[in-house]
């Protein structure tokens, strides 16, 4: 199958971990849009017989941390930002149980982004840990205790018995 | 609970052998904590899916869409066609290809070299030899791997002739159909003693999405505008 024909196979799914990652849908569509023309512009470097949309998703990906950090360094916060550092992590344990009960985009906007990428890979896209890895190149620990972290903010943040 | 929580969530995400998986469920059965973890991230995992799940039937925005589809499939966004257009390609002219040459492409002046790959007209430079006869003939879905010309795309231009690009081992380059012949209307040079072969892949489909009209030839278009020796429909 064609290169470009493949690609829009993978477009509803790149959309949605985009949708993801920049929670905003024209957000997300503009990031899917900067990943597709980057692949088609290093349609070279896709090696014929690895997996096509592996190398989409870090592609994505790429670019949206790129994004994130030129944001901070324009000094870009948005209000989801502070709510991060107030209560990702271990913070989290202070907001009361459940209290984003029902809101996904909520709690996935409270998670890092490190956590977040790792959630939607492994819990919403069904990736192996080893294959997330390859996509977020790190190795699969850091997958497995981010993946771990995200859990059990989300879990705290929707309710246990969500 | 015998598993730490690691291990459970290892298991909700189908990570674990099946041995294992297999004493998880048992233990399950007899175990309500571990029973009730197991739930909690099963829920949490059908909730995010479940919550996700709308985006992959909403249709797929145009634009995104057109940047794979229409009307050139070819590196078809505006970035490409700006980036075609700032490529190094510039009108043939001899001179330009003279590196080409001297990295020996055949130019039929000697009687014991295999037959000239190209040849001049009017200032203008013309496929021969070999490389003409692939352009005439050669199917880029029907080529041996170890062809000395390889055919990449076929195409139409704005002035309605057929385009085919190619590359070969002195020389890639784009040659477009009219009564005189394969105009040679890109060239740069070959893969011999480069390793920029992917690049140039590129840049020459870059120029292709450039130079065409609508879609490049499928292979039954391909094979249809062969038949009828190239001429313009």
């Amino acid at each position: 199958m064609r290169f470009e024909e493949e690609l829009v196979e993978l477009l509803p799914r790149l959309r949605r971990f985009a949708r993801g990652l920049a929670r905003d849908a024209s957000d997300a569509d503009d990031l899917c849009q900067a990943a597709i023309e980057r692949a088609l512009k290093s349609q070279e470097q896709w090696q014929q017989g690895t997996r096509l949309d592996s190398w989409m998703y870090r592609i994505t990906r790429n670019l949206w941390i790129d994004d994130r950090r030129a944001a901070g360094r324009r000094g870009i916060h948005t209000p989801i930002d502070e709510a991060v550092t107030q209560v990702a992590g271990d913070g989290a344990a202070e907001v009361e149980a459940g209290a984003l009960r029902g809101d996904v985009d909520g709690a996935m906007a409270r998670l890092p982004d490190e956590q977040r990428e790792v959630v939607m890979l492994v819990l919403v896209e069904g990736y192996a840990y080893r294959e997330a890895a390859d996509i977020l190149e790190v190795p699969i620990g850091t997958v497995t205790s981010r993946l771990a972290r995200g859990r059990e903010t989300l879990m705290h943040l929707l309710g246990e018995a969500a | 609970m015998s598993f730490d929580p690691a291990t459970v969530a290892a298991f909700v995400d189908g990570e674990l052998d099946d041995l294992t998986a297999r004493r998880i469920e048992r233990e399950a059965t007899s175990d309500p904590a571990l029973a009730a973890e197991i739930a909690r991230h099963r829920a949490l995992k059908a909730q995010l899916t479940a919550h996700y799940a709308p985006v992959i039937d909403e249709a797929v925005p145009e634009r995104l869409r057109a940047l794979l589809t229409t009307p050139d499939k070819v590196d078809a966004s505006l970035a490409g066609r700006r980036e075609a257009k700032r490529m190094r390609f510039a009108p043939v002219h001899w001179g330009a290809i003279a590196a080409s040459l001297a990295l020996g492409l055949a130019l039929g002046l000697k009687p014991w070299m295999p037959p000239a790959s190209v040849t001049e007209a009017n200032g203008a430079m013309i496929a021969a030899g070999p490389l003409a006869e692939a352009l005439d003939t050669q199917l880029a879905s029907n080529q041996s791997t170890d062809a000395a010309v390889r055919i990449g795309l076929s195409f139409e231009d704005k002035a309605g002739r057929y385009c085919r690009s190619f590359e070969s081992q002195s020389l890639n380059g784009i040659g477009c159909r009219d009564d005189g012949g394969w105009h040679l209307e890109r060239t740069m040079q070959g893969q011999a003693g480069t390793d920029y072969r992917q690049a140039s892949s590129g840049e020459l489909a870059a120029a292709a999405a450039a130079m065409m009209t609508g879609d490049p030839l499928d292979a039954a278009a391909e094979r249809q505008a062969r038949d009828k020796g190239w001429a313009p429909r």
